[in-house]
């Protein structure tokens, strides 16, 4: 049984951006990304806004695919928190969280029975027949956070879902997601919150324009970064 | 993703687009048979009582040219904008590209389900002799669900890529619909040779065959339905194959 979840080497990842009808202009988000991440642990991606945190995401849960490089994965089901997860905006909170429950691997009749579950987390209970539409941007997020914290995964990847609703529900979000990952969850988080980052994870990954600048252990990271930041301003 | 996870979704996501689409409208389903009955009725205005032709059984003719004409052209149309419509979830899970153009198939195959069944109690109705042949109208909508499959993936697949290519579809289903003999009998206008060109269209072919089944008890066009059963069949299997290659790409050209 090998111990590492997920492998990757030299990945580079380049966006086509169209300027004209023949003229293409092209965007490295991730340049030659190499890290692995071993089973049961947390593993925090931090850098500033466009350092490719959320592409590289996409590239472990295998929705990109990169130009170059090699990615080894021994997980037989990733699932990717987000918020939202194609909500339909005519339909119930409650339709919502079970087709987002099944699209994220679960079977119908077991999801089903998990509904009310996912609907008394989000604390939706009294608008959970009400159409999505009508709800706030934060009744939608704690729907699509309690959706994807109540199906499995070998891996989980979570991208800046903990500041979540208001600060109740933070509490109620962190303390499931610490509970999680407790219980020998693979998770790769990435976020901007530095204290979460160092609070939840075992290692961290510092991305700046698409490069691995530093990784190690999550408070010599966190603290090189904090350095970083406070020499820019 | 499993198969079984991609069934479950398929189903859910079909009846919940249903009750969507339904929610959007003070008619909720009703829409189904209102929308060709609308599109006939505009015929029926222009050539039956402007143009005085057609003549006894327009209705029943028009109805059996307009409702297979419809299915192809809102199914194409709107598995133009399937995958660009599906981007939330693409960005999210590594999700089959193709589940996206197959929604919007099954979404309208339902709704055609019921078109055709209250066309032929309409056709019953309206002294339309029911015959044995009406037996083999399963053959001819089974023959264009694969068309209109084939046309949704194709269309769905490049769309992505090609962004202009709806307002070539919107001009070729108004081509299609001129030259697809729905409000005029090709029989009478062509010449042969005029014929054989204008049956090289597999919608005008599938509507003779309706046509033969439902006006006249008269076996459909079985040539005509196994060469488009192929094409189709191997346009969907060289589809699926280019969907199963390119979904990752999907996923980037959706936000590139």
């Amino acid at each position: 049984m090998p111990t590492t979840a997920l492998e990757l080497r030299d990945v580079t990842l380049e966006y086509r951006m169209r300027r004209s009808f023949f003229r293409h202009s092209f965007r490295r988000a991730l340049d030659g990304v190499s890290f692995d991440v071993e089973k049961g642990e947390t593993v925090g991606i931090i850098g500033g806004n466009g350092s490719g945190k959320s592409t590289l995401l996409r590239v472990l849960g295998g929705i990109y695919r990169p130009n170059s490089g090699h990615i080894a994965c021994w997980c037989e089901n990733i699932m990717m928190l987000s918020l939202g997860l194609g909500f339909d905006p005519e339909l119930s909170g409650r339709d919502n969280a079970l087709i987002g429950g099944v699209l994220l691997g679960g079977r119908r009749r077991e999801v089903k029975q998990r509904v009310d579950q996912m609907i008394a987390f989000a604390e939706l209970e009294e608008q959970s027949k009400d159409p999505v539409k009508t709800y706030s941007s934060g009744m939608k997020a704690r729907l699509g956070f309690s959706v994807a914290l109540t199906m499995e995964a070998d891996l989980l990847l979570i991208d800046e879902v903990l500041g979540v609703g208001d600060q109740a529900f933070q509490q109620k979000a962190k303390a499931a997601m610490l509970s999680r990952i407790n219980s020998e969850q693979t998770v790769v988080f990435v976020s901007h919150s530095l204290a979460m980052v160092t609070q939840l994870c075992n290692r961290v990954v510092w991305l700046e324009r698409g490069r691995v600048r530093q990784q190690g252990s999550a408070v010599d990271i966190v603290e090189a970064y904090k350095i970083e930041q406070q020499n820019k301003t | 993703m499993k198969f079984s996870t991609l069934n479950d979704a398929f189903w859910l996501k079909l009846w919940f687009s249903l009750k969507s689409e339904a929610a959007k409208n003070y008619l909720n389903y009703v829409w189904w048979l209102l929308e060709p009955a609308l599109h006939v009725a505009v015929f029926y205005f222009v050539f039956g009582l402007i143009f005085q032709r057609g003549g006894e059984g327009f209705i029943a003719f028009l109805l059996c040219g307009q409702i297979p004409y419809l299915w192809f052209s809102r199914t194409v149309n709107n598995a133009a904008g399937s995958i660009l419509g599906g981007r939330g979830l693409i960005q999210q899970m590594a999700i089959p590209t193709a589940f996206f153009p197959a929604v919007v198939v099954g979404k309208d195959a339902l709704k055609q389900t019921v078109v055709f069944a209250v066309l032929l109690l309409f056709l019953a109705t309206q002294g339309a002799q029911p015959s044995w042949m009406w037996l083999t109208l399963p053959a001819v909508v089974f023959t264009q669900l694969l068309l209109v499959t084939g046309g949704a993936l194709l269309v769905a697949a490049v769309t992505p890529f090609v962004p202009d290519v709806r307002f070539l579809i919107q001009a070729g289903m108004m081509m299609l619909l001129f030259a697809s003999g729905i409000f005029y009998d090709y029989s009478e206008l062509l010449s042969e040779q005029q014929q054989s060109f204008f049956l090289m269209n597999p919608v005008a072919n599938l509507i003779v065959s309706y046509r033969n089944v439902l006006l006249h008890g008269d076996w459909p066009n079985w040539p005509g339905l196994f060469w488009i059963s192929m094409l189709s069949g191997a346009c969907i299997m060289g589809m699926l194959i280019f969907y199963r290659r390119a979904a990752p790409v999907y996923a980037r050209l959706v936000v590139e």
